[in-house]
């Protein structure tokens, strides 16, 4: 109806544009005619301008219910009058109320018709319907807080018809007027409804709202509205109200208790917080556990003198309940004795104050935990120094840079640990004069490398060189470099494939998006299909600040320190460090040189391709052979060259490997590969016993990504994959390519 | 429409849905380990396919009692008590067919798992709380912006506790994702995904044919239809066939944005207000509409680039987290973000105190009224934002709502979509 609506409209508008053009061409072309002819011309307009007030939304519904349409019609018809209906569906809305197949849908429309005839008739129905069409009329007035209708609902308070009267009831609460709480108050006990109604009436009227609330209590009725006007009592009395809080609290009825831990969140106040505070020690451990729970979920910190005593001694549960609900309300002179129960012997308490400490709301905490790494007590410093990382406080980097000395080895190892975990590259100089000095080498180098890898991480300028959509590799496709950059410039880096982003250049097939770019000058590629997520990797070399402090320590260490560095300098990356590790992997010391090799074989970037081809060929060393040779295969489908091209290099590399262990990762490079070569050399291995899997893995990749464009040779290949292999998925996918291949032939 | 409940793998889940029905059968109801003052007697309303899966996660809890079912079509809640009994042993599950007996005769029960369908939930909800009962329905908590807030004001009337089953908002991916973004780790963050269903945001209003009747006690048409207009039986709808429907389901955005902007509000601290602004996309499942809240940031509804249901992203200036079911661990934008994985979720729980199951914090909470982590108001403000999509893809035009007027500034239209009379006698 809604999508109809929008075309009438567009409609209308279209024919009010093209009269108001011929009117126009009519009078320049026609000036001289007839003022009798003007007249007929000013008559058609006026006969427009009618019809189009005939062809209303709000008019095409009433001529529905007009009528002989099908009953969903009409249904749907007194649906949208509720959305668009004015004065004039009142009548014909209203004319249905007592409609057996109508009646509701007619209220569905007078319900939302914001025009107070529709309140007015339904107040007129009230007097001719009974049964369910009067119980309807009723709601309706109540849904819409009709208070002229409060005497004749009044009067329906008695009525005979338990429903009616109900309904009433319901409606005079929902209306919330003084004249409403009026008519309920001699219901009360004797009308189902007349107790809810007045929990209503209580809201609204807030002078009354006490009165109203004890009616209720003080009433015959089932114990639920007992509980819900004891809750309004209590809440209604503002400050006045502690005395019956305290009372439910105290009451051995659970309802009641229960009523008081709810309301005993809700009423505010100091004097309350305090008074509460004071009732905890005259429970049952399981009671006062629920009742520090409530006091937590005040959030007020005049409940902390007796929580604090509460935290310090006592059965375990309640211990806990109020170390938490400490925590919860961000005490901040509770932090001492937290820090003292995170080192004590009792596990479940040392547990939860650790815990406590770790998640207390906001940042005020901060000093105080931050002092616990001055105290005397190694157990204490180290505390500090986990909460510290868990809680992230980087301002503390200066505190734990002074903890590496620290005597205690097990602070000293969490310092380095946790500014591994939080620290940024002004603190990689003075890690690496720590790393020099202390008895942790390891913890300090763990620290470095995890703070040069974050920095590594961080993302460099992303410039798009060219982005293409459509039925790749050679099917229609669409330049859409312009529309890759502008999301770029939006700030994304992630972003769906989609035609409704790339437009449709190969309706019916399954697109994709392949973006060539650059991250700071180094090329790079992203694909993905229709349907996915394309993420583009902004990641960079660790920048200068990272890398230079790492030189200049280098150049002036010794022995082990100038080894963790060396290996420092791979997580950081870029060509300076490079340079570096080149020159060290040919150094006499054969301890760097061996650290420097592997730095080599383990580098993450391409640019090491030549150095370990030549280890891999040429060093005397198996074990940097294969390191070598390993890291060889890893890098070649990184190379900035065609699949043909690396097809071609790991051709030549699978020469090289000796073993299987490395030609099962030749033949898992090969499968990024999509070239017609490497599907032809995955094809050889496919009847290699102890290499046939890995093959035919590294084929069906390559034949899924080419098979379009070389439908015979991929028919061919995974014709002989399905005799070959074992593997279900793999054949299951071959079985799809070899139909593929036939169906082009 | 996949769903887990609790912290802990869809396998293991799955393996715990069945085995408490033959392992577990003498810890309840034969005077078991709780004592009775302690236990929280249940009963539940419409308990399908999805409601089994709750109630099985329900019983197997040590201090909870099930001991009716009510549902309008006698084949489920047979289904229902041949599965309660086996487990404890007895013939005592009780059933009825009309909701109004059963809420006004079992004053002795303290909470019911509503799991009917979604033209149900909020009704159901408000009925069972005037009657006194804590609430656990499944999602989604309304059809309208106006069940939402009756639903919102009968909690507190009645002082009830509340919670619907989105129970992502307590596995440990999800909240290891939201504390994520709590702490700040992703930086500021300006825009937020929320995974949503395929299909359409514009319902059907279609009536599929009639067929004859059932007799009311083999299922009650009237009351399966109970607030909906009526139409004409046909045993499609009851299948499951009411999904896609106006009258009975919330649409593409409803389906899984019951769920996922839930979690995204919970996560950016924005579970008591709604998104202020909406503007229309052509898609018709609404993917790719972006609405905002009033702080800024950016909720895009997303249905594609998941692989697994439900799924949420957030992205901020440093990095960004994303979480969908079936995922081993969130997926983030630098390894080092998830590094202190299981403190960042051992800390939310002792922060917060809440169980990492979301049916445990459900009992807890009946036991303590410490509010839910899918409370009343949490759902009703994440449904007004679903509703706000809705109307603004119906409407097809830019909408902006007041959160605290809780009204769509300047368009009385959309405003009158804001709620839909009840057929009678039912009301909120």
């Amino acid at each position: 109806m809604l999508a109809r609506d929008a075309r009438a409209v567009a409609d209308l508008k279209k024919s009010r544009k093209q009269k108001t053009e011929s009117k126009k061409r009519k009078s320049e072309t026609k000036r001289t005619i007839m003022n009798a002819l003007q007249r007929v011309v000013l008559f058609a307009v006026m006969l427009a301008a009618s019809t189009a007030l005939a062809q209303s939304p709000e008019a095409k519904l009433l001529d529905v219910l007009k009528s002989n349409a099908t009953r969903p019609e009409k249904a749907d018809a007194c649906r949208e009058l509720g959305r668009v209906g004015t004065q004039a569906a009142v009548a014909p809305l209203a004319a249905l109320l007592g409609d057996e197949q109508l009646a509701d849908m007619a209220r569905h429309g007078l319900e939302n018709i914001p025009d107070p005839a529709a309140g007015a008739a339904l107040r007129v129905a009230l007097g001719q319907l009974k049964g369910k069409f009067l119980v309807g009329v009723i709601a309706s007035l109540g849904v819409r807080r009709d208070a002229q209708a409060v005497e004749p609902l009044a009067r329906l308070l008695g009525d005979a018809d338990s429903g009616v009267a109900a309904a009433a009831a319901m409606a005079l609460g929902k209306i919330g007027t003084g004249a409403a709480a009026a008519a309920l108050k001699p219901a009360l006990g004797k009308n189902s409804a007349a107790g809810e109604a007045l929990l209503r009436c209580a809201e609204a009227l807030p002078d009354q709202a006490v009165a109203l609330y004890d009616a209720v209590r003080g009433a015959a009725g089932p114990a639920y509205l007992k509980t819900a006007a004891t809750r309004g009592a209590i809440l209604a009395r503002g400050a006045a109200g502690l005395p019956l809080l305290l009372e439910q609290l105290g009451s051995a009825d659970p309802a009641m208790f229960k009523v008081a831990l709810g309301a005993g969140r809700e009423l505010p106040g100091a004097n309350v917080t305090q008074a509460l505070a004071a009732e905890v020690g005259k429970f049952t451990p399981e009671k006062q556990g629920l009742v520090i729970q409530m006091l937590g979920d005040r959030h007020d910190v005049a409940a902390a003198p007796a929580l604090l005593a509460l935290a310090g001694q006592g059965a375990g549960e309640v211990r806990v309940a109020a170390i938490r609900a400490l925590s919860q309300m961000g005490c901040t002179a509770a932090v001492p004795l937290l820090g003292g129960l995170a080192v004590s012997g009792e596990a479940e308490i040392a547990k939860a104050a650790l815990s406590a400490l770790a998640g207390f709301q906001g940042h005020d905490v901060d000093a105080a935990i931050v002092a616990l790494l001055n105290r005397p007590d190694a157990k204490l410093r180290a505390v500090g120094v986990e909460l510290v990382g868990r809680r992230r406080i980087t301002g503390a980097c200066a505190e734990l840079l002074r903890l590496t000395a620290d005597a205690d080895t097990q602070v000293s190892a969490a310092s380095f640990k946790v500014l591994g975990d939080i620290a940024g590259p002004s603190e990689i100089t003075p890690l690496l004069a720590a790393l020099q000095k202390t008895a942790t080498p390891q913890a300090a180098e763990d620290a470095l490398a995890a703070i040069c890898a974050r920095q590594a991480q961080a993302t460099g300028a992303v410039v798009i060189q060219k982005a293409v959509y459509g039925d790749l590799p050679d099917g229609p496709s669409a330049d859409v470099t312009a529309k890759v950059n502008e999301l770029i410039r939006a700030g994304k880096q992630a972003f769906e494939v989609s035609n409704g982003s790339f437009g449709d250049p190969a309706s019916g097939r399954v697109k994709r998006l392949q973006v060539d770019y650059s991250v700071e000058g180094r090329p790079r590629s992203a694909k993905a299909d229709e349907g996915e997520l394309l993420k583009l990797d902004a990641t960079t070399a660790a920048p200068a600040v990272v890398v230079e402090p790492l030189l200049a320590a280098y150049a002036q260490a010794q022995g082990a320190p100038k080894l963790s560095i060396l290996a420092l300098l791979r997580t950081a990356g870029g060509a300076k460090a490079l340079a570096v590790v080149r020159e060290a992997s040919g150094a006499g010391d054969a301890a760097l040189r061996e650290t420097a090799l592997r730095a080599l074989c383990d580098w993450p970037t391409a640019e090491v391709l030549p150095d370990l081809e030549k280890l891999a060929r040429t060093s005397t060393d198996d074990k940097f052979k294969i390191l070598a040779l390993r890291g060889y295969l890893r890098l070649i489908p990184l190379r900035a060259a065609t699949p043909a091209a690396n097809a071609a290099v790991l051709k030549e590399a699978m020469g090289l490997c000796g073993r299987d262990e490395e030609r099962r990762l030749a033949l898992a490079a090969l499968g990024n590969v999509p070239a017609p070569e490497a599907l032809a050399l995955a094809a050889t291995y496919l009847d290699n016993a102890s290499l046939k899997e890995e093959a035919g893995l590294a084929a069906v990749a390559i034949a899924e990504s080419i098979a379009k464009s070389h439908p015979d040779q991929v028919g061919e290949v995974m014709k002989q994959l399905t005799k070959t292999s074992k593997n279900p998925a793999v054949l299951k996918r071959a079985r799809k390519l070899a139909g593929l291949g036939r169906k082009n032939k | 429409m996949k769903k887990m409940t609790g912290g802990i793998s869809r396998r293991t889940f799955l393996a715990a849905a069945v085995a408490p029905l033959i392992v577990k059968a003498q810890t309840l109801g034969r005077g078991g380990a709780t004592p009775p003052s302690e236990r929280i007697i249940l009963g539940g309303i419409g308990i399908g396919h999805r409601g089994r899966h709750d109630l099985q996660w329900m019983i197997a809890e040590k201090d909870v009692q099930f001991v009716a079912i009510c549902d309008a079509w006698k084949q489920r809640r047979e289904s229902v008590k041949q599965v309660v009994d086996r487990y404890y042993g007895n013939t005592n599950c009780a059933m009825y067919r009309d909701i109004r007996e059963f809420l006004a005769t079992r004053s002795d029960i303290d909470a019911v798992l509503i799991t009917t369908g979604d033209r149900w939930h909020a009704l159901a909800s408000v009925m069972a709380m005037r009657a006194g009962k804590d609430v656990y329905s499944e999602k989604p908590s309304s059809m309208t912006i106006a069940e939402g807030q009756a639903v919102v004001q009968t909690a507190a009337r009645f002082g009830r506790i509340y919670q619907t089953g989105t129970q992502r908002l307590s596995e440990a991916n999800f909240v290891a994702a939201n504390e994520l973004l709590r702490l700040g780790r992703l930086g500021k963050v300006h825009t937020v995904r929320a995974h949503i269903a395929g299909g359409s945001a514009v319902t059907s209003r279609e009536w599929a044919a009639g067929q004859p009747e059932p007799a009311r006690d083999e299922l009650d048409w009237d009351e399966w239809l109970g607030p909906c207009p009526w139409r004409p039986f046909n045993q499609r709808y009851v299948d499951g066939g009411w999904r896609g429907q106006y009258d009975f389901h919330t649409g593409s955005i409803g389906e899984w944005g019951a769920h996922t902007f839930a979690q995204c509000q919970v996560a950016l601290g924005l579970g008591e207000t709604s998104a202020v602004s909406y503007e229309p996309v052509a898609a018709a499942s609404g993917d790719g509409m972006a609405v905002r809240f009033a702080n800024g940031v950016q909720m895009v509804l997303q249905q594609g680039g998941w692989h697994g249901s439900c799924g949420v992203r957030y992205e901020g200036t440093e990095g960004w987290v994303a979480c969908a079911d079936g995922y081993s661990r969130p997926e983030v934008s630098s390894p080092a973000l998830l590094a202190d994985y299981t403190k960042l979720v051992q800390d939310y729980a002792a922060r917060t105190g809440r169980a990492l199951n979301h049916v445990r914090n459900f009992f807890d909470c009946v036991k303590s009224r410490q509010k839910t982590v899918a409370n009343e108001m949490v759902m009703h403000r994440s449904m007004s934002t679903v509703h706000g999509a809705n109307i603004c893809m119906w409407l097809n035009r830019k909408l902006t709502l007041d959160p605290l007027k809780e009204e769509f500034v300047g368009d009385a239209e959309a405003n009158r979509l804001c709620s839909r009379a009840m057929r009678a006698p039912w009301q909120i």
